[in-house]
């Protein structure tokens, strides 16, 4: 236990640290999170406005196929493409820490760079990258003789894999990076006298650091992948068959059920549900690894 | 005594790796590292390409290869000409909720984190509880009860509301959790307060100089999440003279992509989006010199 | 060096906090006084119809009193979900909205349109081509003012047709379909068309061969897709996609779209007669080709047409200045303002505007000099009338391609199955959302 911890007197002294933010949380997220939790004790007509349904709600949707059909999807998804994202940015991380690269400056600029590029445009720019008629995949289909299509029912999932990837590798890769850049001086100078090699530093030293803020970008990256939203929302009308229907994810769901459906009873309940579901299994994963090793 | 808080984070002008590792370049690892930023730059080559290109040559030329003609700077003064000018009001209502939003949420992010990481307090474990299961919301099915709450509020159309959603950033809550637990040591904290420093005169004047590298990381996110923000700005938002640069370009963009007759603007929106990534990069080149401070913490600790 | 950089940032934050103050001081501004003679008002108008601003400047000059401002609130659904947030919010409602035609009947059953016909519009019927007209009425309420019109026309490609040995358009479907067999044995790339669950498309064939698959009546909704006209629609292009004469791998408006418009692999388009405006845009090297035809006929001598999109605009029932709103909307729609609209490319039902021979005369270069708006006049006023859209087409629509997509990527199913399930989701939906449908 740290001395500071235990040693000041008023012990409640850190809410005065936690409190402007939260307060403007409460504000932006807790408060509409209760409305939306009223709400979803609704349901709201076209013809004869709302009225009280109960948990009715919530029994249609556990009921909902196309809510289950999201849902594993993006379970699914989740289960493939965080590992392999954050597996990526880990190891581009320790390569650029390890000061054996060339040019590292720009492949670290040029690795972030996707984060940077807003969701409507990178899909554009995939979604015509990968076109099977004027796009690469033509090239490739001519040249191989194949008929690969990268946007169709089987195939859709994974483009937008590589999409989701290409965006946020380097933002996960810049939070390892800077936690390595953190890391004491005199760690490696010790490992330098032991005579440690470069494996041995990384195993020893880099991947121990690296621990609190592995848990983060996990429990974060669930919450991403499970909120998925902006590719399969603007990719149907850039491409044709490609398979996307309004319950693809269930953020996608939530989101016709009360842009276009006017049933926001439903959505809301839909959006908690997801909520319950995603801690849960954020917790399963990975909860305790949110504590910094130093503060346990 | 020297009072660590005096010693600058200053970048080492070599970084610290010289001084004890191998400093050979490795060719395979370099390949391959080369390979994936390939993949992160293939379409923004593109997009760089594609900006040359007037409407015509853009719907009539190979997107890896370049048009007729080169029409990269007539599409950017046709850009800042279209409509009356309107893309630079939506520029500098972007560098605003950028500017203000991105400094203001860092701050409350150092500063909750900071106190999450060196303080105990009843119901910290409600508190992180809380701020996980919210984010957890899947935050399309917020956006008609927070449109609702804003709109009692009559924040709705006014840069209020997007500013004050912007100030919240709980990834950078948690990045400056874990980050301070690393790198402010507690036993300088402790000889802060037997010096008789204030809680938050200590926080100022020591946690906040060793958290530079951590606060330019939350500084870069928050910038680029806020520059991207596109959702809730839309349902904000309608009146286009407090528009931010996505919700533009997705207007134009979608008068190309929906049934009727909307006009084909796909070289704006290509160009468009080239200028809006172009200050991202600049912050990034500009920031990035705060990330090699390892050095003066090893320093403080000798 | 540090401190300069941090003073640095504190000045830029000072300095847009201040700006911000003082913008949105004077931002704020109110919905205006609203004067029960509609003389002084700020109306906010939202509309996705660049057109539409072209109107402002000779309004304001005939209307001192009134300040117009027009706004892009998104298009189409976007538009339909903020306008529903403003209603819920009872704030921030605009006093002009553009609905597409389908979309008028989800905001006018439940009330949230104002009835504009008592403030004049009644008497205009007969000044839009009927089919637009019915748009708009219901009963005998009018609830918004027809201001751009889609009748379904055939754009087709010339040069692409006569390399196949055809010189004149379809006039019959008959026709229609030996030409896409024609035009598919040009290449591999080659076809008629692209399908690939266009519900507007086939609504519009539907439209043209009788059929009227949605009766509405108040909040009772009847779904037929078994009437005779329906069925012989979808049989016919049942057979089309059977024998692969249409390109199903392609969306329109997509970017392969252009491409294909562009290089001639498409050979024609049914579309709305907005088309004309934007397709030099799209397929700019096809210029020269393409040519206007009213649409092909279902027997040999007759001229049927039928509507394929097209907006309106109309008052919501919380705006504070509808006489004022009303002003400016007969004024853009129907009045002095429609003129400066026209001449920059919108496609209107107004009879004055359709009969008038600058109209008719004007030669269209990109079309290779044809006079289009004759062939769109024509197709304009032959519309057939009678078509109804249910109040809950918006959510219809949208769960349409649900339905479709599986068909259109895996060839399992047919058009009637579709509509069977689709007429499913949406009994089920709309008694859910308090209608009777059946």
């Amino acid at each position: 236990m740290s001395t500071v911890v235990t040693r000041h007197k008023g012990r409640q002294i850190g809410w005065a640290f936690v409190a402007p933010f939260g307060v403007l949380f409460a504000v932006v997220f807790v408060l509409p999170i209760l409305y939306a939790a009223y709400l979803s004790l609704f349901q709201d007509r076209l013809v004869g406005g709302m009225s009280f349904v109960g948990l009715a709600n919530y029994t249609k949707l556990l009921q909902d196929p196309q809510f289950w059909n999201g849902v594993l999807r993006v379970f699914g998804f989740t289960l493939i493409q965080v590992p392999i994202m954050l597996a990526l940015a880990l190891l581009l991380a320790l390569a650029l820490d390890s000061g054996r690269l060339h040019a590292s400056k720009f492949m670290r600029i040029a690795i972030f760079l996707p984060y940077a590029v807003p969701a409507i445009v990178s899909t554009l720019m995939w979604g015509f990258m990968l076109g099977v008629r004027y796009g690469l995949f033509r090239s490739i289909n001519e040249s191989l003789g194949t008929d690969l299509n990268p946007f169709q029912p089987g195939t859709t999932l994974i483009s937008i894999g590589v999409m989701v990837t290409w965006a946020f590798t380097g933002y996960n890769m810049l939070i390892f990076y800077s936690v390595l850049r953190a890391v004491p001086q005199e760690l490696y100078e010790a490992a330098a006298i032991d005579g440690a090699g470069q494996f041995r530093v990384a195993w020893s030293i880099k991947l121990p650091a690296l621990r609190g803020s592995l848990g983060i970008t996990v429990i974060f990256s669930i919450i991403g992948t499970f909120q998925i939203f902006n590719e399969p929302q603007i990719l149907p009308s850039m491409v044709a068959g490609s398979g996307i229907t309004t319950f693809y994810t269930p953020n996608l769901y939530a989101y016709n059920l009360a842009f276009t459906g006017s049933q926001q009873g439903y959505a809301a309940a839909l959006a908690l549900v997801m909520a319950a579901i995603t801690i849960a299994i954020a917790y399963a994963v990975q909860l305790r690894g949110l504590k910094p090793a130093r503060e346990q | 005594m020297t009072t660590p808080v005096s010693s600058p984070v200053r970048p080492s002008p070599h970084g610290r790796q010289q001084s004890f590792t191998d400093p050979r370049r490795n060719g395979v690892l370099t390949f391959l590292t080369a390979l994936f930023t390939l993949y992160c730059l293939l379409p923004l080559i593109w997009l760089l390409i594609n900006a040359t290109k007037s409407q015509a040559d853009f719907v009539s030329s190979f997107g890896f290869s370049f048009g007729d003609g080169f029409a990269l700077f007539d599409n950017i003064k046709e850009l800042f000409a279209y409509d009356d000018g309107i893309f630079a009001r939506w520029f500098l209502n972007t560098v605003l909720y950028v500017g203000v939003g991105a400094i203001t949420s860092t701050f409350l992010a150092a500063l909750g984190g900071y106190g999450l990481a060196k303080h105990s307090f009843t119901g910290k474990r409600a508190f992180l509880f809380v701020v996980l299961g919210s984010i957890s919301v899947p935050g399309i099915a917020l956006a008609i009860p927070q449109f609702m709450l804003f709109a009692k509020l009559g924040l709705t159309d006014t840069p209020w509301a997007v500013l004050i959603p912007s100030f919240i950033n709980p990834f950078g809550l948690y990045l400056m959790w874990v980050f301070a637990a690393e790198a402010v040591p507690n036993g300088l904290l402790d000889a802060a307060k037997i010096d008789g420093a204030g809680e938050f005169r200590t926080f100022f004047q020591i946690a906040m100089p060793l958290l530079v590298p951590a606060t330019v990381t939350v500084l870069l996110f928050s910038f680029v999440s806020i520059w991207n923000n596109y959702f809730l700005p839309l349902i904000m938002l309608k009146d286009p003279d407090w528009y931010p640069l996505t919700i533009g370009i997705n207007q134009w963009n979608s008068m190309s992509s929906r049934a009727g007759n909307g006009e084909l603007l796909q070289n704006l929106v290509i160009t468009a989006s080239l200028v809006t990534i172009i200050p991202l990069i600049a912050a990034f080149i500009a920031l990035q010199r705060y990330w090699q401070s390892g050095l003066s913490l090893g320093a403080v600790k000798e | 060096m540090r401190l300069s950089g941090t003073a640095r940032l504190l000045l830029v934050a000072l300095v847009t906090v201040s700006t911000l103050a003082a913008c949105s001081g004077s931002g704020k501004t109110s919905g205006g006084e609203g004067g029960a003679g509609g003389d002084t008002a700020k109306l906010t108008v939202w509309s996705w119809d660049g057109t539409v601003k072209l109107a402002v400047p000779g309004f304001e000059a005939a209307n001192p009193g009134i300040k117009v401002e027009v706004v892009n609130a998104g298009s189409s659904s976007e538009e339909y979900k903020a306008l529903d947030n403003a209603i819920q919010a009872k704030s921030g409602v605009p006093d002009l909205a553009m609905f597409e035609y389908f979309a008028i009947p989800y905001f006018a059953i439940p009330g949230k349109l104002a009835d504009i016909g008592p403030m004049g519009a009644s008497a205009f019927q007969s000044d839009y081509v009927p089919s637009a007209w019915n748009n708009v009425k219901f009963g005998d309420r009018v609830h918004a003012l027809p201001s751009d019109y889609g009748p379904a026309a055939l754009f087709w490609n010339s040069k692409t047709f006569a390399k196949a040995g055809l010189t004149t358009a379809p006039t019959t479907w008959e026709e229609y379909y030996q030409a896409a067999k024609k035009i598919r044995t040009l290449g591999k790339d080659y076809y008629i068309a692209q399908d690939n669950g266009d519900l507007f498309f086939l609504l519009s064939l539907i439209w043209q061969a009788g059929g009227r698959p949605f009766r509405v009546d108040g909040t009772t909704v009847h779904i037929n897709f078994s009437d005779e006209g329906t069925a012989r629609a979808v049989a016919f292009w049942q057979k089309m996609l059977d024998e692969g004469l249409l390109n199903t791998k392609i969306n329109p408006w997509t970017d392969d779209w252009n491409r294909a418009l562009n290089d001639g692999t498409l050979a024609s388009q049914n579309m709305g007669g907005w088309l004309t405006s934007t397709l030099p845009e799209r397929a700019p090297k096809a210029a020269g080709d393409f040519r206007v035809a009213l649409m092909p006929q279902w027997a040999t001598g007759q001229k049927v047409g039928a509507e394929n999109g097209g907006s309106s605009f109309g008052i919501p029932a919380a705006s504070k200045n509808q006489k004022a709103a009303y002003k400016f909307l007969e004024y853009f729609t129907h009045g002095a303002g429609l003129q400066p609209r026209v001449d920059a490319g919108a496609f209107v039902p107004n009879v004055a505007v359709l009969k008038s021979p600058a109209f008719q005369s004007a030669k269209n270069p990109y079309f290779g000099g044809q006079q289009t708006g004759q062939v769109l006049a024509e197709a304009s006023t032959t519309a057939a009338v009678g078509w109804q859209y249910p109040p809950f087409f918006e959510w219809a629509r949208s769960v349409y391609s649900d339905i479709a997509t599986p068909y259109f990527t895996t060839g399992k199913g047919s058009l009637t199955e579709i509509l069977k399930t689709w007429k499913g989701r949406c009994v089920t939906y709309g008694n859910e959302q308090g209608f009777r449908v059946d």
